[in-house]
């Protein structure tokens, strides 16, 4: 089996703030950062709300000379990663030789837009010559290892939703098999351009006024944006230098459908979740929660249903399952990253963020979805999932560490 | 003309190395100015846009100087 893998650092930017203290807190509150769009220069845009980063000034965070050379997915991952590595309490000698895999659906399109802008729109012969090094897929992982100075395997996963689980499962891969000692993992996206919101919108799964998954007046899915990046290290690298486990990263799912570009899969995405399970040595009875993938779209929401019940049977009744995109949105290629921290705090603190906004159960949402409020207890393992489009799966499975 | 393009020029450092433009002089070597070469392709972008001409790549290499960049740019202008 190889090495075991446990969290020790957290960190996170989303639409509940920058840092992982405003994310817990709006976790346990029970509060969402759904808001009308911060001003945005798109003729006709007919999306009105979205979990933005509130007033996310990158210059509060980053150094000011560095931000020429950063998209705002870049950003985002750096200032998440700095306060992983900070949180995690490495020095930059412990972790000079780590991986760092960070996941992205999107990479740095508000750089390509305005390009596109600057070229079609604008008719100008000329773009930015940045336009390359901010805004490949690549840049963000490239930018954490620039800028922490990390120099082991490092690149980026993409699996639209899904890529920041694939991300963490590659890196807790290269711990298990001794390539590293402590890999950073997680994910980033930035997709509040005007061509993205548009080509979301005519997919028609965007809600016009809020997310509530699993409800039976659930609209559709809110985007959001941030990056949610967390320090994984080999057990006995973190006990050697005495460091504080949140909890341990006890397994990994993957699978893709084969099946459709868009539409889930109740038999691959079930298949994810006893692959994890399996993986991690864990049965459904020995979950307590799961952090689920939750959009609020039509179809995932019925199909992740059926999927979990699929594989948990008669552990499904007591089994709680939240969707904290309902508070966060859903970040995209960050969202898998922001739901392992949250469910990491869940493991670690006690307790089940809820979903908010859930009003009565829709047709096919038969779980206890932990509606509205908190709830405080013990857990002592959960899973989150990402089910993506395309049908790539990632479900990661967390222990609570002893 | 030349002082505009000496401005332009010095302005574009200023914003791409994050400098004050009193701190950039037309005999500023742009390696003592933290100048690399992308940051060089960004200012001459600035440049280039600004006037509307058009630097070869050949010439680019051949840059040391913020004088470099100004009387580059200002033969350019004088062949238009």
């Amino acid at each position: 089996m190889g090495e075991r893998i446990v969290i020790t650092g957290l960190g996170s930017v989303s639409a509940l703030g920058v840092g992982v203290e405003p994310f817990r807190s709006a976790l346990l509150a029970g509060t969402a950062g759904i808001r009308n769009l911060e001003k945005i220069d798109c003729s006709g845009l007919r999306v009105v709300i979205g979990a933005q980063v509130p007033h996310f000034k990158a210059a509060d965070h980053l150094d000011e000379a560095l931000l020429p050379y950063l998209d705002r997915f870049s950003q985002f991952a750096l200032i998440a990663t700095k306060e992983a590595l900070n949180d995690s309490g490495l020095t930059a000698g412990q972790y000079e030789n780590a991986a760092a895999i960070i996941g992205t659906g999107c990479g740095g399109k508000e750089t390509d837009e305005a390009t596109y802008s600057q070229l079609y729109r604008d008719g100008r012969s000329r773009v930015h010559p940045l336009t390359i090094p901010k805004g490949m897929p690549s840049a963000a992982a490239s930018q954490v290892s620039l800028q922490m100075k990390i120099k082991g395997p490092v690149f980026s996963v993409t699996s639209a939703c899904s890529s920041s689980g694939h991300a963490i499962a590659q890196a807790a891969l290269m711990i298990r098999h001794g390539l590293v000692d402590v890999a950073i993992a997680g994910g980033t996206d930035a997709p509040f351009t005007c061509g993205l919101l548009k080509s979301w919108d005519m997919l028609r799964v965007l809600s016009k006024d809020t997310c509530r998954p699993f409800s039976k007046d659930r609209s559709g899915m809110v985007l959001g944006e941030g990056a949610g990046i967390l320090v994984l290290e080999s057990e006995r690298h973190a006990k050697a230098r005495g460091a504080d486990i949140y909890a341990e990263l006890a397994g990994f799912g993957m699978s893709s459908d084969a099946g459709h570009i868009t539409d889930p899969s109740v038999d691959g995405a079930a298949r994810t979740i006893g692959l994890c399970l399996q993986d991690a040595q864990l049965s459904p009875a020995d979950v307590q929660y799961i952090n689920a993938h939750g959009t609020a779209t039509q179809a995932n929401d019925v199909t992740e249903t059926a999927a979990i019940s699929k594989i948990f049977k008669e552990n499904a009744a007591s089994l709680a399952v939240s969707s904290t995109k309902s508070m966060h949105g859903h970040a995209l290629g960050a969202a898998g990253g922001l739901e392992l921290v949250a469910t990491v705090l869940s493991v670690k603190e006690g307790f089940i963020p809820p979903t908010v906004n859930f009003t009565e159960a829709g047709d096919g949402c038969d779980l206890d979805y932990v509606p509205k409020e908190v709830r405080f207890g013990s857990i002592g393992a959960a899973l989150s999932n990402s089910f993506a489009f395309g049908g790539l799966n990632a479900v990661l499975a967390v222990r609570a560490f002893q | 003309m030349s002082l505009d393009i000496e401005t332009v020029v010095i302005s574009a450092i200023a914003t791409q190395k994050q400098l004050n433009t009193a701190s950039i002089k037309r005999e500023s070597r742009l390696q003592d100015l933290g100048v690399s070469s992308l940051d060089a392709i960004t200012i001459v972008y600035e440049v280039e846009e600004a006037f509307d001409v058009e630097i070869p790549n050949a010439e680019l290499e051949k840059l040391e100087t913020v004088g470099d960049i100004v009387d580059g740019i200002g033969s350019l202008l004088a062949d238009k």
